[in-house]
């Protein structure tokens, strides 16, 4: 630094916004007698191309190195006047805003007393601007690569789309197959071809499988991410499929094994042997050997026609480089427990997933809606099964997609038995948008009954297997109770198992309910605070299928804006050590939740250091410094201080 | 109790949650006493406790450190590291007497405006019954 501070203040009108509290001329005035203020103007509209002139023109003209401008929120227009300094020559980090609207002129009335606030806030930026000192921009060359976590709808279309750009794609899933959530699905609403979930799966895989441009990775799950924004190092393991690809499908395997499971991709319907093809369509193609259940008795090794098993596969180590991440880490249909509406007491009381697949044609009943060998004859639907609050162990929020879905299956049962009577038990219905709509007025005129209840039903199961649903109906405020043949529970959606180790390797953050958090609900929806990292899919809360593609689509042209540029560019206002007097006491290093500061031995002392590419700029390792020898920039101690003490100086 | 008195009150905000909260008060219009004065850092977890001593020291009357709810910090955890920081912090002051109304820590999501606000006048209230800060002999020190 050493030059002597030369400083220049701008103070913006706003139009009346900032000018029709706070007396401009004033604060204008006041600002030139400040130490090193070399010249204060002020404009209407500060941000405006001719304001940033009187920037750029003050610059040049008065030669100076520092530039208070006293505007909006610096969130607003930091950016703006950054770049006019740049225009003009300066280093565009020797800029402070003095937030003189939003946080004055805005909140006070008294002309007084903000005029004098907005003094007191251009006095503590010209202190901290005096300090600051040029930065210059970090930069990376941005991988080309990109990970995708999640095989489900949102992650498929997601690597479609990229790969269709020309982009490599890493496709990482957990289960021994993609397809997630939706393959498992019936038939879906408003499509008249009657498409089912497994149809939507298999095309979005048609793009993705053979396609040279994406490596799936399936049993596959993360072990760490180093590394930041274009330029991320990954670890994953692959877990053993104990199947290799000469498997022919041919079920021999299946046959012998003698360990039965209940079949996770029939919601538990039906049973599945310890070697099994998780569904008909599945992705890959080859058998998988669950380990947990599997005993090793080595039945199917003995009877494979192509000597495809091998128990002794090790799980596999795989390292990998990706300019961006998305997770597409998808849900979890809620399971109610034990009781919960009768749920587990009888097979008479089932989730809306196992119907969806008792009315699959390809389902464990083949298509038939019978149980213990009879068409169930009354219905009775109970919405917001683990949504809403409904019970103790619900989540508060709405799971979106049960109306709809509810509905659709309602109907679909109508159709194909007349005689049928459905009851369908809401709290509210919300069959939002364009289409939806629409189920429910055909529901009406198919006479599907609706009944509002507001304490959660109770659902009793008597020792004869009859079932009865009790409940207070709010619109005729009425007890009501219905003999039921069937009790289906409308369960939504939650946050999928694991997400919490996949969120804390990643760095994204999580609402109280466990879903990701975007970086802004409204502005930036696919995005996660951290740079480079991209959310698809119900990862975020619930969404139907239509909504998951939407945003697995949305989140791929984000993160192209990111992988078709070179280089990344990072604002420098990172930590850094001050290597003669750090200690190397090693404190910083437990501070930082990134890995970012390492001790290196130099000339015999050791010393902390700053990789300013892991670096995210928090400055809770300065915070924690005992010598403070760690600083961060654009916020070093003696600015801030310099900051605190402008507040009461003069 | 001096009836003019009109606190002095620097509040140390982190950017993301904290410091948007109090911007979504101006753009809500909300009204607060304008002694209010805020020094931006990027996470409550750069608010050296020192930074909070400097400002008494300096001649506030209290001193607000708030930043994103726990499980929110933009960084992860560096509002649990405050948290930490600031709990010990606090019985200091308290060592020193300096009243515990006069020191605030809280968690203000960007959205929450009407509890900064609350938070402001608040502070404001209970200040104003006890009157400036005395610390005499540290100021002298100067
Ligand atoms: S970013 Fe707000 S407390 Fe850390």
């Amino acid at each position: 630094m050493g030059e002597e501070p030369r400083i220049g203040v701008y103070v913006c009108h706003c139009g009346l916004n900032i000018a029709g509290t706070v007396n401009v001329k004033e604060v204008v005035e006041y600002a030139k007698s400040l130490p090193n203020v070399v010249e204060a103007r002020d404009y209407v509209f500060m941000c405006s191309a001719p304001g940033q002139d009187i920037i750029k023109e003050g610059i040049k003209k008065h030669n100076l190195n520092r530039v208070v401008v006293a505007a909006c929120s610096p969130t607003m227009h930091e950016h703006t006047f950054r770049s006019a300094l740049a225009e003009a020559g300066l280093n565009p980090y020797l800029l402070e805003i003095a937030n003189i609207r939003e946080q004055c002129s805005w909140v006070h009335s008294d002309k007084e007393a903000a005029t004098a606030k907005a003094k007191i806030l251009v006095r503590m930026a010209v202190a901290k601007v005096s300090l600051l000192e040029p930065l210059e921009d970090i930069k990376f060359k941005v991988n080309k690569n990109i990970m995708i976590i999640g095989g489900g709808v949102a992650g498929l279309s997601a690597a479609r789309d990229l790969a269709a750009k020309g982009f490599n794609v890493y496709l990482i899933e957990k289960k021994p197959v993609i397809g997630g959530n939706a393959a498992r699905l019936g038939r879906l609403a408003h499509t008249e071809l009657e498409l089912k979930g497994i149809d939507v799966v298999k095309e979005l895989s048609k793009h993705v499988v053979n396609n040279p441009n994406i490596h799936v990775y399936v049993n596959t799950e993360l072990v760490s991410v180093d590394g930041s924004v274009g330029d991320f190092k990954i670890r994953l393991i692959k877990n053993p499929r104990y199947v290799n690809e000469k498997c022919n499908l041919c079920g021999e395997c299946a046959k012998v094994c003698p360990v039965e499971v209940p079949n996770e991709y029939e919601f538990g319907l039906t049973k599945r042997k310890a070697i099994y093809l998780p569904y008909k369509e599945a992705y890959p193609p080859l058998y998988v050997i669950d380990p947990e259940s599997c005993t090793r008795c080595l039945e199917c090794v003995k009877v494979c026609p192509t000597n495809a098993i091998n128990l002794n596969q090790k799980p596999e180590e795989i390292e990998l480089r990706a300019g961006a991440i998305m997770v597409a880490a998808g849900h979890e249909p809620y399971e109610p427990p034990i009781g919960e509406f009768g749920y587990g007491l009888s097979n008479r009381v089932i989730t809306l997933f196992q119907l969806e697949r008792m009315l699959d044609v390809e389902g464990p009943t083949n298509g038939e809606l019978k149980i213990n060998g009879t068409q169930p004859k009354n219905i009775v639907f109970i919405m917001c099964v683990g949504s809403l609050n409904t019970t103790p162990n619900a989540y508060p929020y709405c799971s979106r997609m049960c109306c709809a879905s509810t509905i659709k299956n309602a109907l679909i049962i109508k159709d194909k038995y007349p005689e049928a009577n459905i009851y369908i038990l809401h709290k509210d219905i919300r069959t939002y948008g364009r289409i939806d709509e629409q189920l429910y007025i055909k529901a009406g005129e198919k006479l599907i009954r609706f009944a509002r209840y507001g304490e959660a039903p109770n659902v009793i199961v008597s020792p004869n297997g009859s079932i009865n649903v009790r409940f207070f109906e709010e619109t005729v405020q009425e007890e009501i109770s219905i003999p039921a043949d069937l009790v289906v529970l409308s369960v939504g959606m939650k946050p999928p198992k694991d997400i919490d180790k996949v969120r804390t390797i990643i760095k994204v953050g999580c609402g109280p309910e466990g879903f990701l958090r975007e970086a802004h609900l409204k502005l930036r929806p696919v995005e996660a605070a951290t740079d480079g990292v991209y959310l698809a899919g119900t990862v975020t809360g619930p969404k139907n299928i239509t909504e998951s593609i939407e945003s697995g689509s949305a989140a791929a042209s984000k993160a192209l804006s990111l992988l078709t540029k070179e280089e990344v560019k990072v604002e420098p206002i990172v930590a850094v050590v001050n290597e003669e007097i750090c200690s190397g006491c090693a404190i910083c290093i437990g501070m930082c939740p990134y890995g970012a500061i390492r001790l290196k031995v130099q000339e015999n002392v050791r010393v902390a250091e700053v990789d300013p590419a892991l670096c995210k700029s928090c400055g809770t390792c300065v915070a924690a410094c005992p010598s403070g020898a760690m600083q961060q920039y654009s916020f070093k101690d003696k600015q801030l201080k310099n900051q605190v003490a402008a507040a009461f100086i003069g | 109790m001096n009836q003019n008195f009109e606190p002095k009150i620097i509040a140390f905000l982190c950017n993301w949650c904290s410091y948007a909260a109090l911007d979504l008060a101006g753009t809500s219009r909300m009204k607060y006493p304008p002694n209010f004065l805020v020094v931006r850092v990027m996470c409550s977890g750069r608010v050296d406790p020192q930074f909070v001593l400097e400002a008494f020291r300096r001649g506030a009357d209290g001193v607000l450190v708030a930043g994103c709810h726990p499980g929110d910090c933009h960084y992860i955890e560096g509002n649990i590291k405050t948290l930490r920081r600031m709990t010990l912090l606090k019985r200091m002051l308290e060592e020193f007497g300096i009243e515990k109304e006069r020191f605030r820590l809280e968690w203000i999501s960007a959205a929450e405006a009407d509890k900064f606000v609350k938070v402001a006048n608040e502070m404001f209230e209970q200040i104003k019954a006890l009157g400036p800060l005395k610390l005499k002999e540290v100021n002298t020190h100067e």
